[in-house]
């Protein structure tokens, strides 16, 4: 494997947005886009730091949004809150294990899966670890990707709240829960973003260079 | 150029210092995380109120997570768990209890277990056919908190409602029941909220709760009686069906009123005062005799029907009742006696007279000394004849009372005087009178001459049958005699009519001969006779066809 001529390696920095090749006005600020005003980067700006930071929130409110009812069914003046797992094994326990799975997978384990996997990209890249590359920008393809399908269960629970009002035979209140899922999923969806995965190769070229 | 870009070509980038920040702002976000869900969980942890352990005989209905304790129907707790107790004999139910009713858990509050319960006096807990089974609760008045509840069996009936409970003693529980109404003027102002057997197992003391405000016409003097089932009195006045309401009817009740005599006492009894739950309202409300003498009487007659509490009358008042019905064995004359002894309530006679006598009359009688008592009654009894007699009360089911009444005509007696009890005289009574009229009745009956009727009647049926054949033979003669007469006569008649019809030819043969008159008259006469014929035939069909015309005549043409 010869040695790859990155941007970054040549002093150059690409416009984030327009993809124009830009000289930086200097090295710690690169400056703004010709082309398109962009501020020009040779990496997120603390793209570590501000995914750890989101990485963590979203750990934070992952425990609530396990923890609180997602919502609260009134059957008959009788509340019975639900969280996200007792509504799982409600399906399951009725009969309907496939859509358990489902809710399973896309409200439990996506995002959980989400933060683990963003964890594992950070330490990788914080330790300069110069394994699997492929492997962790794929893993990091399908974070971004899945992101957006793990807001299912929000949509799940605001349309149920809003149809399920037969007043007064039953209806569905919100709970607590699904606004901390909520944001579980859009601060793991902004951390994935703030995530830069031109690091996982930084350090690979780092070992490189030498080599190359 | 397109494999190497030419750097100077490429545009330089403008120039703008920043101060970086150290920490970068977006670790905001998780402190902000951080502090919304330790916040949440603070509020969560604080909105706990305390765990308290119920101890039940079973978990029916119960689930963990499900099952709520309810106080005025206000949710102040979850069953967190069931668990049996360390000996498996008792159901341990822990629940958290809410903070803003953790006060409430004192010693003597109470859990019960709430089920639908269906009963002839009302449906409850129908609400828990949907909501499933809760725990219900009642406050106490303890001040010391505790966690550890044994459970009630059943619902406390009243929980804090205003109102008094008295114990209510009867010898039988009866239909009384947990929820068994109590009536006052038919309203339902209560209810039983329990019973127990008495310490020494003779009667049961019911407990009952009376709701405000009704709980004050509850006196000293208020009479209580049971109200379960009809009462159906057969009297002069015909049948007299009373029944509080039908569920009392059904279920059972208790009625309380304050009787006439005790009115003016009214003061209101204290709370858990005993009062005695009497059989019907005529016995509850019956007035206490102060003042009771008690006489014997030897009766020389059968006292079957006669029971303990059959009524005494004077003059068909009742003033007393029959205490004791037994058998007197005089050993002198070797005799046995029915004996019954009678209680008296002179005070009753008094309550019968109009009101300014009954002042005076009692308070002489209230004064009258007992020989100026005894005097009184041997001139009644020895002047003016008052005797005892039985009588029969029912004829259909042969009840006796003793009746007392003015026998003017009664041999005198020799009454004791200085004997207590007083052995009052009798008379036979009115059954064993008729029983001696039938038999002088019989006796007459036995002394009629039954033998000569009998023999008369026998000579008065065979001269009948003489008769008869008397008359047999008259018939006999008619045939034998009479009827071959008849035959010759109806010979002699048919003889007669030949005559007759010889006759008739000699005329017509005297009539149409030749040369005599008579053919020619003969002649015009068929002539008339035909035309006479033919106005019948006409008239004959015209009737044909207007048989009216008979009865209305011929109708005038029409023009």
């Amino acid at each position: 494997m010869s040695a790859r001529l990155t941007a970054a390696r040549a002093g150059l920095v690409s416009c984030e947005a327009c993809q124009l090749l830009s000289r930086p006005a200097s090295a710690e600020s690169p400056g703004y886009c010709r082309r398109c005003g962009e501020k020009l980067e040779f990496r997120r700006p603390a793209s570590i730091e501000t995914t750890w930071a989101l990485v963590i929130a979203a750990a934070i409110c992952y425990i609530p949004a396990n923890a609180l009812p997602v919502f609260t069914t009134i059957t008959l003046g009788e509340e019975e809150p639900d969280t996200i797992l007792s509504g799982v094994a409600f399906l399951y326990s009725s009969g309907s294990w496939p859509l358990a799975l489902i809710v399973l997978i896309a409200s439990v384990m996506i995002p959980l899966g989400k933060l683990i996997a963003l964890a594992y990209l950070l330490i990788t890249v914080q330790r300069g670890s110069i394994a699997n590359h492929k492997e962790r920008t794929r893993l990091y393809r399908i974070v971004e990707f899945i992101g957006r399908w793990s807001m299912l269960d929000v949509f799940v629970a605001a349309f149920t709240v809003a149809l399920v009002q037969l007043q007064p035979l039953t209806s569905v209140e919100p709970g607590a829960g699904v606004l901390f899922f909520a944001a579980v999923v859009v601060i793991t969806m902004l951390a994935a973003e703030a995530f830069d995965p031109r690091l996982i190769w930084d350090a690979a070229d780092r070992q490189q260079a030498p080599l190359g | 150029m397109a494999d190497e870009p030419d750097s100077s070509v490429l545009p330089h980038a403008v120039v703008t210092r920043k101060k970086r920040l150290r920490i970068s702002i977006i670790w905001i976000i998780p402190v902000l995380a951080a502090l919304v869900a330790i916040g949440i969980f603070i509020q969560r942890i604080r909105s706990e109120g305390p765990t308290v352990t119920i101890v039940m005989k079973d978990a029916t209905g119960i689930e963990a997570g499900k099952t709520f304790i309810r106080y005025k129907d206000v949710r102040i707790g979850l069953v967190s768990a069931v668990e049996l107790s360390e000996d498996y004999t008792k159901v341990l139910v822990k629940a958290k209890i809410a903070k803003h009713a953790a006060g409430l858990m004192v010693a003597d509050a109470k859990f019960w277990v709430v089920e639908p319960r269906i009963s002839l006096s009302g449906i409850s807990g129908l609400n828990t056919l949907l909501s499933g089974n809760y725990i219900g609760f009642q406050a106490g008045k303890s001040s010391d908190s505790q966690t550890l509840f044994f459970a009630l069996d059943e619902a406390p009936i009243i929980t804090d409602e205003p109102g008094r409970q008295f114990v209510l003693k009867t010898p039988t529980l009866g239909s009384l029941g947990v929820g068994t109404p109590i009536y006052y003027r038919r309203l339902n102002v209560g209810q039983v909220t329990g019973y127990t057997l008495a310490p020494d197992g003779q009667s049961v003391d019911v407990s009952i709760f009376v709701h405000a405000p009704y709980d004050k016409y509850v006196t000293t003097s208020t009479r209580f009686w049971n109200v379960s089932g009809v009462n159906i009195t057969l009297g002069a006045d015909g049948v007299n069906v009373r029944t509080e309401s039908i569920a009392a009817l059904l279920a059972g009740g208790v009625a309380f009123d304050v009787p006439e005599f005790a009115t003016g006492d009214s003061k209101p009894a204290p709370a858990k005062s005993e009062f005695t739950l009497y059989r019907y309202r005529a016995i509850a409300m019956k007035e206490p005799d102060p003042v009771e003498r008690r006489y014997v009487l030897y009766f020389n007659e059968s006292v079957r029907g006669l029971s303990i509490g059959a009524p005494v009358n004077l003059f068909g008042l009742q003033v007393g009742e029959v205490t004791d019905v037994g058998l007197a064995y005089d050993p002198k004359t070797t005799v046995f006696r029915p004996r019954v002894i009678i209680t008296f309530y002179p005070d009753r006679l008094v309550s019968a007279l109009p009101t300014g006598q009954r002042t005076r009359t009692g308070k002489s009688m209230a004064q009258m000394s007992p020989e100026e008592r005894i005097r009184l009654l041997r001139r009644i009894v020895e002047e003016q004849g008052l005797r005892a007699q039985l009588r029969t009360g029912s004829l259909i089911t042969g009840e006796l009372y003793v009746a007392f009444e003015y026998f003017p005509d009664a041999p005198k007696v020799k009454v004791d005087w200085s004997q207590d009890p007083l052995e009052l005289p009798v008379v036979p009574g009115s059954l064993a009178s008729i029983e001696a009229k039938l038999g002088s009745i019989l006796t007459k009956i036995d002394k009629m001459p039954l033998d000569a009727i009998g023999r008369d009647v026998r000579t008065a049926l065979a001269s009948l049958d003489q008769t008869l054949k008397d008359a047999n033979l008259l018939v006999n003669r008619v045939d034998t005699q009479w009827v071959p007469e008849g035959t010759k006569t109806l010979e002699e008649l048919r003889r007669a009519i030949a005559d007759a019809n010889q006759v008739v030819k000699n005329a017509d043969t005297t009539l149409f001969s030749k040369d005599s008159p008579a053919p020619q008259d003969l002649r015009d006469t068929l002539q008339e006779i035909t035309r006479a014929a033919r106005s019948i035939r006409v008239l004959v069909d015209y009737l044909e066809r207007h048989p009216d015309a008979l009865l209305r005549g011929k109708p005038t043409e029409k023009p």
